[in-house]
């Protein structure tokens, strides 16, 4: 009876998590950054670095050939395109267009 | 895909930023026929805008002077100021001009450093893609006390050996010449660089060069060896 219990425990502290994971997933949104001026990789971590000054910036990849900035954040709501443009400015490139899933 | 670091022995117009900065140091070794000296230098620049960048140099001097005792001190602290003039950005590729001017101070009862002040302004330009770069500056250098002032130019060409990823592994080769003219005695020196460099994070790179005159009239210089790392802290 006990290790019923146990595994009942477990099951269902798999599927609450599970749940969480997924309401999680939903609120994530991807950004795209069109950045112009992105040539070296010391340049890249000045612009990784300021854009993770952000709030709610969950992960960020670059792409240098592209010339884009792929960023997943928590709650899009809270960052608006001006922050991120000007978090690109400050880093001292070209923000183009900012698209949103 | 590829992209590439800042030069060795040339300067970069590419600012790292607003708030940004961190430490460069290097040593050099230049071989002379009668007095070899090595160089210890620690640069720190910061940016207090995406396009104004200040710092300062110091290096620490060892002249080896054969049998007698080797000099050793400070030479001469310099501080900068690059204000970047133009900008054009493209996809994977930046066209920028840095106006830099350099001040130098020479330490009272010093025997390594210059000796002087001297003034330094410099135009800087470079073209950078990620596969390439081509980086020029030309600059003109007051020395005063009646001594004859110069005009400094140089040209590099990076290439970048590996594919590009980012957080990057790279290495970047580097071909360079730099020169000077002195006005007055109407002397000229050149020097042929070639240089290696190994980015190993997005905050580190270690490099070497080997820097030999190509045309040299009156310098006792035969070469000059470099060995050094920058490290971007903010």
């Amino acid at each position: 009876m006990k290790k019923i219990t146990y595994i009942g425990f477990i099951l269902l502290f798999i599927f609450f998590s599970n749940n969480n994971a997924q309401t999680d997933i939903g609120k994530n949104q991807k950004i795209k950054i069109e950045v112009e001026g992105l040539s070296c990789p010391f340049c890249a971590y000045g612009l990784e670095k300021k854009l993770k000054k952000l709030d709610n910036i969950k992960n960020m990849e670059i792409d240098f050939k592209k010339g884009i900035v792929f960023l997943t954040i928590q709650d899009s709501k809270k960052i608006s395109d001006e922050q991120l443009k000007q978090a690109v400015i400050n880093s001292g490139f070209t923000p183009k267009k900012i698209i949103r899933d | 895909m590829f992209a590439q670091g800042p030069p060795i022995f040339t300067d970069s117009p590419i600012l790292l930023g607003l708030d940004g900065g961190g430490i460069r140091t290097f040593g050099k070794y230049s071989s002379k026929e009668k007095r070899s000296t090595f160089i210890q230098v620690v640069a720190v620049p910061y940016n207090l805008t995406s396009d104004l960048q200040i710092g300062i140099v110091q290096p620490f001097v060892i002249q080896f002077s054969g049998k007698k005792k080797n000099n050793i001190g400070l030479g001469n602290i310099t501080f900068f100021v690059k204000h970047l003039v133009y900008k054009f950005d493209g996809i994977g590729k930046t066209f920028r001009n840095v106006l830099k001017f350099k001040q130098s101070i020479t330490y009272s009862n010093n025997n390594v450093g210059a000796g002087f002040n001297v003034s330094h302004l410099e135009f800087v330009t470079g073209y950078i893609t990620t596969k390439f770069g081509l980086y020029s500056s030309v600059g003109y250098v007051y020395v005063p006390d009646g001594l004859p002032d110069k005009l400094s130019y140089s040209l590099s060409f990076g290439y970048p050996l590996l594919p590009q990823k980012y957080p990057p592994y790279q290495i970047n080769l580097f071909g360079e010449f730099t020169g000077e003219h002195t006005f007055t005695l109407k002397n000229e020196l050149i020097f042929i660089s070639t240089g290696i460099q190994f980015i190993t994070a997005s905050t580190f790179l270690i490099e070497t060069g080997l820097q030999i005159p190509l045309i040299n009239k009156i310098n006792t210089l035969k070469y000059t060896a470099l060995l050094g790392i920058r490290y971007l802290i903010f």
